[in-house]
């Protein structure tokens, strides 16, 4: 028998998904480094990022980051309107609130959000640093591209930091409703083990959420 | 007591539908909601308007039959309760009560509050039975099954059929559904045989029907009146992973 697209769809949403979540204690733990004052940091974070962008690993998992984001959106995108065609007529009235959480119900827009602040950040960055868009980055003193300005000067911006810091809501209710269920999406129903899980990911959300959200505000008052 | 009751009135399929406002007197707190209703429909036979179309059967929450969607609630304001185990004593006097049938593209409204739920028959003809010949009823012992499994089973068999999964569910998803259909046979000895073509033909039978892919909103686990946890969809994710690897 065919794949199933009910299950089928859900199962590449919670796979990309649960490597994302892997991405973002990567990419959160490399953002510390920020945190150090300005002459340690700099020096750390511009060698960090050339690594990261020279060694074929990592073209690897960047390359699987790029198509994790894009099936995860595409096929998200799918099920919504699947989901959608099959309850068309709403009700007058409904108290969902009273039978799940306001999360559950509505990650299309929070992901709607995540994915502006996606595009957004990689024009920041990703486009400047790696395709060259925009203006040129300088080198710092030991040769390397200097990202730590590039971050250093936009997170001196009030508006991104804004920007940044109040995104980081949709991402940290994103990833706890998300990592939550992919487990259960991916068949695995120990009861205990849920509960456990549900903590984790409950404590991951807020450690991702307070993790990206404080950084842009103490790169600006350094 | 006095209520407000505003329900949907459609008068057949094909009809466009609306909700009515009917102010209804002389109720008491110990009715059931279901006997409020009977009561607004004698006032209605007695003005000689036609009455309201709404299911019911058994009205001791084990049938299912009475599934409709109150104030904004599958079967009404409490959690892991059926509409006639509802009485008029959790609505205060004066209150206005919104009445609406089951919404789903699978559940087309028939009629009034009535829709029709043979899809869920039609996910059960694809393997919610073991074809064997069974005969009369076995010595209970001949086949010994540890407690545990057979509550599990239990648990899962407990399931009415109401469709207040699918009602309440943002996805219209039969996923709680169908998972306990799948889990109670496929946790016991005597389904075991089937197990693979069973989980893969139903699940295949939901997603013809039109139904919606399960996102863990939990809203189903809390409206089922039979109390059916939400794990049983991740073990028939499971069941689903391994029939494709075995089956």
């Amino acid at each position: 028998m065919a794949l199933n697209p009910l299950f089928f769809r859900k199962t590449i949403i919670a796979g990309t998904g649960l490597f994302l979540c892997i991405f973002l204690i990567v990419h959160l733990s490399a953002n510390c480094i920020l945190l150090l004052p300005e002459e340690t940091a700099r020096g750390l974070y511009n060698s960090y990022s050339t690594t990261l962008r020279e060694s074929p690993l990592i073209k690897l998992v960047a390359y699987a980051l790029y198509a994790s984001i894009l099936l995860h959106v595409v096929y998200a995108l799918l099920v919504t309107l699947q989901n959608r065609k099959a309850n068309p007529q709403k009700y007058v009235l409904n108290r969902f609130q009273e039978n799940s959480t306001w999360t559950s119900q509505n990650m299309g827009l929070i992901g709607t959000m995540i994915l502006l602040f996606i595009v957004v950040h990689l024009a920041n960055f990703w486009a400047r640093i790696k395709l060259g868009m925009g203006e040129a980055v300088r080198l710092d003193a030991a040769g390397n591209m200097d990202v730590y300005e590039v971050t250093s000067s936009l997170f001196h911006n009030i508006y991104y930091v804004i920007f940044y810091t109040v995104l980081v809501i949709p991402l940290a209710l994103h990833l706890h409703h998300g990592l939550k269920s992919a487990f259960k999406t991916l068949g695995f129903y120990h009861k205990k083990g849920l509960r456990i899980i549900a903590k984790v990911a409950l404590i991951y959300a807020i450690i991702m959420g307070a993790g990206f959200g404080i950084i842009p505000f103490i790169v600006y008052f350094k | 007591m006095k209520v407000t009751f505003k329900i949907w009135r459609q008068e057949g399929p094909k009809d466009k539908g609306a909700i009515r406002d009917y102010e209804v007197e002389g109720l008491t707190e110990d009715m059931s909601f279901l006997e409020a209703l009977d009561h607004l429909n004698e006032l209605l036979v007695l003005n000689n308007e036609k009455v309201i179309a709404y299911e019911y059967d058994c009205r001791e929450g084990i049938c299912g039959q009475c599934g409709v969607f109150i104030n904004g609630r599958a079967h009404g304001p409490h959690d892991n309760m059926t509409t006639c185990q509802l009485h008029m004593r959790s609505f205060k006097e004066g209150d206005t009560i919104v009445v609406e049938p089951w919404r789903a593209a699978s559940f087309p409204v028939i009629k009034d509050l009535v829709v029709d739920r043979s899809a869920f028959d039609r996910i059960i003809e694809q393997g919610a039975y073991i074809s064997a010949k069974t005969g009369a009823a076995p010595e209970a012992n001949a086949i010994p099954i540890p407690k545990e499994m057979s509550d599990r089973a239990m648990d899962a068999a407990a399931c009415i059929g109401c469709g207040a999964c699918v009602a309440t569910c943002k996805n219209s998803s039969a996923a709680l559904f169908t998972s306990a259909k799948i889990n109670h046979l496929n946790g016991l000895p005597q389904g075991y045989a089937e197990q693979h073509k069973r989980v893969s033909e139903m699940t295949y039978q939901m997603e013809i029907e039109g139904f919606g892919s399960c996102t863990f909103t939990g809203a189903c686990e809390v409206e089922c009146p039979e109390g059916i946890s939400i794990i049983n969809i991740a073990e028939m994710n499971a069941r689903l992973t391994k029939s494709r690897i075995f089956g």
